[in-house]
């Protein structure tokens, strides 16, 4: 059968649902940060598949997917670097230990 | 004054007493200008009034609400008398009440106490005039309690205070029934008016201000509170309980006597309970030990004697009186504190031949006293016998005879209490170094003495004056009268004169002085009443406790519960709110789309 637009999209939803739990569910904060890599490339996805089926002469898709995939980097470089931070002050990468501005 | 007073500390306000006394003087001498001013005007004075001033407050629905202050003949003749008195006790006050630790705080009040009683007879309209005795009340209630850590003084001022209250309720609703039907206060409308009413409404609306006069003039039943008032300092009794917040009862009546007129009931009230408030007022002041109790229970009975006069239809008699009874109560008053500070005691068993110790408190104590008992040339003579002429006039035999059976114990409880005083052995331990008391103190006393016998002779000028005839009684009542005041003074001396105590009275009267000994018994039968209103006020107080409060403080409650379990969302946790915010927006979104039906 012939693979159209609605394959890409269903595949880029389900990574991103995954993406989403790991975000939401996992301890140490480099898995969520992972997590949200995969919702970033989920979204990636989508945006490429989009672009190809609906107007492949503009592109719009590609540019905003690369530019999207910069931004993700640099996202990821500084987040690591928080994480860093947050060992050297409580030696531990848990986000369940964070709870001082606790209510 | 007073509010200067007031902000001051107690050791500096104490040494600016002569700042309330300069006050004083300076109204009494004003008084006494406003006072000639409106003299020549007479009658037509007495309607129209000389000047006045008005402070609009605003407006109640449609119509205007104004205080007016306004001087006519009643007014300034009430001026001056109150100044006169007020000036008298101040000065008397320096000397009676020396070495006083909050002798500040006592002028003030006095101070205060004036000026609202000035107020009150300038009151131009029933507003001005009910907050002014409404203030006058509570500097009764700080007066009689001055020496608050005496129990009696407390309990007394207490009393006095809910009792006058109590009238004051009846004034209340006196004055909105005139702000209903008449729709202003000011006594140039309302007074005119009242003959037009139908005679229901004035009947109400009289015996509403009847009610508050009552109250605060000590008519029976209301009668209770003045004899316990006297815990309070002599001096401030003679002011106010003798003179001048009493007579407001009576002023009030006087200025609203077209509204009882209007009623015929309302009038003939007025004459009934005057009565029975004289007569039982003498009949108390047979029997008491008390130099105090016994003019206070002459106050109530002079008292009583007023409102007869107004109730015989006369303004001129009640009011004379009135000023006449000012000027001899207080010298009574000023005396018998001037005995009490030299002998230290109140209580006449123990006194005795004072006469020869205080010469002048003597002389002027016992022109009070034959004064009081309206004997002639005494301007008691004057007033009580116009009262009693009234009474003549509209035919009231049956008043007219138990007024005169009232003087006739007049002049007998006054000889018993002269006797027993003045004359005779000494019983006081403290009489060997008793001496005459100082010039503060005679001068105001030797003042009102003078007084006291010259006013009675202006009997017919003050009627024309206050705005109906005053004449010199006819023959027959003055020598009615007059019989029956030495009659008294005879009575009193034959059971008294040589010494003897009441042992003779009691043993042969005892049913009767019993029940005149403990006043009626009518403290009991408010203390019976006033249980079951206890268990009622029990009751509200629950209410007010539990469901009330449980209101307020659930509210509080449910609050912080509330607070409490929104308080769990706050974990702090990076995690939580990441949760929520997808919640949110997942939410958002199914709502988004079951809006737009997809």
């Amino acid at each position: 059968m012939r693979v159209g637009v609605e394959f890409f999209i269903w595949l880029a939803a389900a990574l991103f649902v995954l993406g989403l739990y790991g975000a939401l569910s996992k301890r140490s904060a480099v898995m969520i940060f992972m997590s949200l890599e995969l919702m970033a490339n989920a979204i990636n996805i989508n945006l490429v598949a989009m672009s190809r089926f609906l107007t492949p002469n503009l592109m719009t898709g590609q540019f905003f997917a690369v530019f999207m995939m910069v931004v993700a980097a640099c996202e990821i470089g500084l987040g690591l670097a928080l994480v860093l931070a947050l060992y050297r002050q409580t030696n531990t990468i848990e986000v369940e230990f964070l709870d001082q501005l606790k209510g | 004054m007073f509010v200067l007073f007031f902000l001051l500390p107690r050791t500096v306000r104490n040494r600016l007493l002569f700042l309330p006394i300069a006050a004083m003087t300076a109204s009494f001498l004003l008084s006494i200008p406003a006072f000639l001013a409106v003299w020549p005007g007479g009658e037509k004075a007495a309607d129209e009034g000389l000047w006045s001033t008005t402070y609009s407050m605003g407006t109640i629905g449609l119509k205007q609400l104004d205080l007016i202050l306004r001087l006519d003949a009643y007014s300034a003749m009430m001026m001056v008398v109150v100044t006169l008195v007020a000036l008298a006790v101040q000065i008397y006050s320096l000397s009676y009440m020396h070495g006083e630790e909050r002798i500040g705080w006592y002028y003030a009040v006095l101070s205060l106490f004036t000026s609202a009683m000035l107020l009150v007879v300038l009151a131009g309209d029933y507003l001005l005039f009910y907050m002014a005795w409404e203030v006058m009340g509570l500097c009764s209630y700080l007066l009689i309690g001055f020496w608050f850590t005496e129990p009696a003084a407390r309990n007394a001022s207490i009393k006095a205070f809910l009792v006058t209250r109590v009238g004051d309720v009846g004034f209340a609703i006196g004055l909105a029934i005139i702000w209903l039907t008449v729709g202003s206060f000011d006594f140039h409308v309302v007074l005119p008016a009242a003959a037009t009413w139908a005679p229901g409404i004035a009947t109400a609306a009289a015996f509403m201000l009847l009610f508050g006069a009552m109250g605060k003039s000590a008519q029976f039943p209301f009668h209770v509170w003045l004899p316990d008032a006297m815990a309070g300092p002599t001096p401030a009794s003679a002011l106010i309980h003798a003179a001048t917040m009493v007579a407001a009862g009576v002023f009030l009546v006087a200025r609203s006597l077209p509204i009882f007129i209007a009623s015929g009931v309302a009038l003939h009230a007025v004459l009934l309970i005057g009565t029975i408030t004289a007569f039982i007022g003498a009949t108390m002041a047979c029997v008491q030990y008390d130099i105090k109790k016994v003019l206070a229970y002459s106050t109530i009975s002079q008292l009583g004697y007023m409102f007869i006069g107004l109730g015989a239809g006369s303004i001129t008699a009640g009011l004379f009186h009135l000023m006449t009874h000012a000027f001899f109560k207080s010298l009574l008053f000023l005396g018998a504190g001037s005995i009490i500070h030299a002998l230290h005691t109140q209580d006449m068993r123990e006194m005795g031949g004072v006469m020869k110790k205080m010469p002048w408190t003597t002389a002027t104590f016992s022109v009070g006293a034959l004064a009081l008992s309206g004997i002639l040339p005494f301007s008691g003579f004057f007033s009580k016998d116009f009262i009693l002429d009234s009474l003549m006039k509209q035919h009231a035999y049956v008043y007219y005879a138990v007024a005169l059976l009232s003087a006739l114990l007049t002049a007998f409880y006054m000889t018993r209490l002269w006797i027993r005083v003045f004359v005779g052995e000494p019983r006081n331990e403290n009489f060997d170094h008793a001496h005459e008391s100082d010039l503060k103190m005679l001068v105001p006393m030797g003042v009102l003495a003078i007084l006291t016998v010259v006013v009675g002779f202006g009997i017919v000028a003050m009627g024309g004056f206050l705005g109906s005839e005053g004449e010199f009684p006819n023959l027959l009542a003055a020598s009615a009268s007059t019989l029956t005041a030495l009659a008294g003074i005879g009575l009193g001396w034959l059971l008294f004169g040589g010494g003897r105590d009441m042992e003779a009275l009691r043993s042969r009267h005892s049913l009767v002085y019993q029940m005149v000994s403990n006043k009626y018994y009518l403290d009991h039968v408010v203390d019976t009443t006033a249980a079951d209103y206890l268990t009622l006020s029990k009751g509200v107080n629950w209410f007010d406790k539990v469901v009330i409060n449980g209101v307020v403080n659930g509210t509080a409650v449910t609050s912080r519960w509330l607070g409490n379990k929104l308080k769990l969302m706050q974990t702090g946790k990076l995690q939580t709110y990441q949760r929520l915010a997808v919640a949110a927006a997942v939410l958002i979104v199914v709502i988004a789309m079951l809006m737009k039906g997809v």
